[in-house]
């Protein structure tokens, strides 16, 4: 028997939009779900970008599209055909959109009693917010990611771009995988709701205790440690690389053991035996003269040099990677084969983000191209739904579907 | 009952993974955390219970061990190194995060565990993953975020960059192990097989960056530090009266123009060519520019709740002591309260990160004192006397 992809067989249709909820089905897809994207074909979502490459791309690859208006009747029958046939259905609206069309959960139990139904909105389906709208850089402000990641100044400098998304999606892919595991061995569905927001308060979990038990207001971090005592501890910059001076280098040092192999890899200067700089407590105390000294001997050197060099040391340090050192310089990652290629419909082939672990036994999905919303109009309406071509005409008409 | 309920997971992951047997223990699944008699390294990990640091004290390790039991096991001591092995007979996964080869050289590498309980699903979770160049390589999450590609694009440009809040790359890489496991269950349910996993949280943290690979593989464009404005231009921190909050130029746009107008501070942007998003992205800068004007005078939760009414997605840019006391949060009963009885104390922790209504995610039990439940696990689960466990403990292997 060959090795099969390990979520082979489930089918997940998919309403979910934007970042977060196509995140979450790319996970399921990427293990073997069929995954089927529910959507409009109708202009006004080009905010979004292209659809088979960039961002949208990446995160729709490997999924199947059909095109039904679900402003329509006949188009939500057609969907609620599609749930009888499907194991998960999964959506990123706020509470009212399913229910307005009569796809929450308690309307299609009715007719697929084991249905497991996930719905990733913002701020969950109960409570006295829970209409309001977001996306990953409001919920990152209300989370307290904005203003905690400041810049030196002190003022908000989080995340550039949308990592709450990023960890809705993952979130939910884990939330459809224990309702799956749960079904499997007992045979009941359940309705899951997921409130990106209360995803996120959940990744800052040692700074609400730290809250809660010893009321102490968080300030930013800073490049102060988040784990256990370091120092030196930060990002130092860098030699120019070409025309190209923002190079920095992550450097953590942790123990007595690793300074003093951190100290022999930068060739033991004068300064890094002096006693203000002999123990954890004292490095930490002077860290302000310590990572100026750091710095003056990383400026001399080519970051992925002196990331080696360190780590020939057995010294935690790492180069701050922007896309080219990520995608192109990044030996690690292509000895592992991490990203992935797919082909573009011309038959270009075009690198999609991978998958971030190795099974021994089980492959992952063989990955293909995003596709354009109704690619598969074909696949669904003809073969799963059994629509003839002029049952298909008469729904274009009736304005059901686009083709 | 919980989703996972009759599943049993032996922990012996280090603050670089513990989040994944929290993931697995919320949803009712047995997570037995083995440590060393020393206790595991979060333990001496701060904040601690009023700044005292005790291995029974770390909040770190607290948040991340919710509803696990502790057994300790020296697993260098031969008797405590067999009593683990008997443990993985009756177990279904086993996650460690010890550098690539450590767990072979205690003789518990993967064939042995394999060979012991061939449906043992062992997830391994390092910083670069069990092979290649960088397999041996050093990192902690500062190392990790800043390599995976998550830490370049937050900030100013011409400043440093600003690390992420929190220890994302190692939470991308739980989350991600987690779904791993689940997988690999999957995958046992055919073929009665487990398997081993291995996790890479560089690449996880990789997986976690929204735009930068995508943005270089579609353009060729190296994604800069844009300040506080967001990749896809339409997201920026403004300064208000008492605080700053986010501006959002998605969402209805009228309403916030006639707002703005209204307030007289609209300068040319009820011009009709500022309804076409793609304008408002191109224009940005001068955009954001002409509502800062507009939103010093707010207050920044005067602002959110009249955008929110408007459904303008604004947001205020909050501290994370206001989230105890958010409504939302709150009324969906967010925070759930943990009574530690040695000190007499409840406290709210954040409870799992989506609401199950057939089987909810539950607080079993708190965050397991060093070596709690030893004495339980070694004589119900294991069958061990008092007599045994009593020289076991003389002799430092428990």
């Amino acid at each position: 028997m060959t090795a099969r992809p390990p979520l082979e067989g489930v089918r997940v249709l998919d309403f979910t939009w934007v970042v977060a909820g196509p995140v979450a089905t790319r996970i399921l897809a990427d293990m073997g779900a069929e995954v089927i994207k529910v959507e409009r074909k109708i202009t006004g979502m080009e905010t979004l970008g292209p659809r088979r490459t960039g961002l949208q791309g990446d995160i729709n690859r490997s999924k199947r599209s059909v095109a039904i208006n679900m402003a329509s009747k006949e188009g939500i029958q057609l969907a609620r055909r599609l749930v009888v046939k499907s194991d998960i259905v999964i959506d990123n609206f706020s509470a009212r959109v399913m229910r307005q069309w009569g796809m929450d959960y308690d309307s299609l139990r009715e007719i697929k009693p084991d249905i497991i139904c996930i719905s990733m909105s913002g701020f969950g389906h109960t409570g006295p917010k829970c209409n309001y709208v977001s996306y990953g850089p409001t919920l990152q402000a209300l989370a307290g990611f904005t203003l905690m990641m400041a810049n030196k100044d002190g003022a908000p400098a989080g995340y550039g771009y949308s990592y709450a998304d990023m960890a809705g999606g993952y979130a939910g892919a884990l939330a459809a995988l224990f309702a799956l595991w749960h079904r499997n061995r007992t045979g009941e569905g359940q309705f899951i709701d997921l409130a990106q927001f209360e995803n996120l308060v959940f990744l800052i979990g040692p700074s609400l205790l730290d809250i809660e038990v010893n009321q102490r207001k968080q300030n930013p971090f800073g490049y102060r440690s988040q784990e256990g005592p370091a120092a030196p501890h930060g990002v130092y910059r860098c030699r120019a690389s070409g025309q190209d001076n923002d190079r920095w280098l992550a450097i953590s040092v942790r123990s007595h053991a690793e300074w003093e192999r951190f100290v022999a890899a930068i060739g033991s200067p004068a300064w890094a035996r002096e006693a203000r700089f002999s123990t954890m407590f004292l490095r930490i105390q002077n860290r302000a003269e310590l990572d100026t000294l750091v710095e003056s001997w990383t400026i001399q050197h080519d970051a992925y040099d002196a990331m080696e060099l360190l780590q020939r040391h057995r010294v935690a340090a790492g180069v701050v990677a922007n896309g080219a050192d990520l995608c192109e310089r990044n030996r690690q990652l292509s000895a592992r084969n991490f990203w992935l290629t797919v082909r573009l419909p011309d038959g270009t082939p075009y690198r999609v983000t991978g998958i971030p672990f190795k099974m021994s036994n089980s492959p992952s999905a063989k990955a293909f191209c995003a596709p354009e919303p109704g690619d598969d109009n074909d696949y669904v309406l003809g073969e799963l739904l059994r629509l003839t071509r002029a049952e298909r005409e008469a729904l274009v008409k009736a304005g059901a579907i686009w083709e | 009952m919980g989703a996972l309920s009759g599943l049993r997971v032996l922990d012996l992951a280090n603050q670089r993974a513990a989040l994944c047997g929290r993931l697995l223990a919320d949803m009712g699944a047995d997570v037995i955390k083995v440590e060393p008699p020393q206790g595991e390294f979060s333990r001496r990990i701060g904040p601690f219970v009023d700044d005292k640091p005790h291995p029974d004290r770390s909040l770190f390790y607290w948040y991340y061990n919710l509803n696990k039991r502790c057994v300790t096991l020296d697993l260098a001591h031969p008797t405590a190194n067999e009593l683990l092995k008997r443990l993985v007979c009756s177990s279904d996964v086993l996650i460690e995060s010890f550098p690539p080869g450590y767990l072979d050289r205690l003789g518990l590498g993967w064939s042995t565990l394999h060979r012991l309980n061939p449906a043992l699903v062992l997830c391994s979770v390092t910083p670069f993953g069990q092979s290649g160049p960088w397999r041996d390589f050093e990192a902690d999450d500062t190392v990790l975020t800043a390599l995976g590609g998550m830490t370049y694009v937050n900030g100013y440009p011409n400043e440093a960059p600003v690390r992420p809040f929190g220890l994302q790359a190692y939470h991308s890489g739980a989350f991600y192990a987690a779904i791993a496991i689940m997988c690999a269950l999957f995958a046992r349910e055919r073929d009665q097989l487990g398997q081993w996993i291995d996790v890479s949280l560089m690449e996880a943290t990789a997986c976690a960056v929204e735009h930068v690979a995508p943005s270089y593989f579609a353009t060729g464009s190296v994604e800069p530090r844009r300040g506080t404005l967001h990749w896809s231009r339409y997201f920026r921190v403004a300064r208000c009266r008492d605080g700053y909050v986010m501006h959002c130029t998605l969402g209805d746009w009228t309403s916030l123009i006639e707002w703005v107008k209204a307030d007289g501070k609209a300068q040319e942007l009820s011009e009709p060519e500022w309804e076409d998003p793609g304008y408002r992205k191109e224009h940005a800068e001068r955009l954001f520019d002409i509502l800062d004007e507009w939103a010093k005078d707010y207050e920044a939760d005067e602002l959110l709740t009249r955008a929110q009414a408007l459904r303008i997605p604004y947001a205020s840019v909050r501290p994370p002591e206001a989230l105890f006391d958010d409504e939302q949060l709150v009324a969906r009963g967010f925070f759930v309260e943990v009574y530690h009885p040695e000190l007499g104390r409840t406290f709210r922790y954040p409870k799992a990160p989506y609401l199950f209504h057939g089987t909810p995610s539950h607080v079993y039990r708190r965050p397991p004192l060093l070596g709690e439940h030893t004495a339980e696990i070694l004589t119900i689960e294991l069958g061990l006397s008092t007599q045994e466990i009593e020289v076991l403990a003389a002799e430092g292997a428990i």
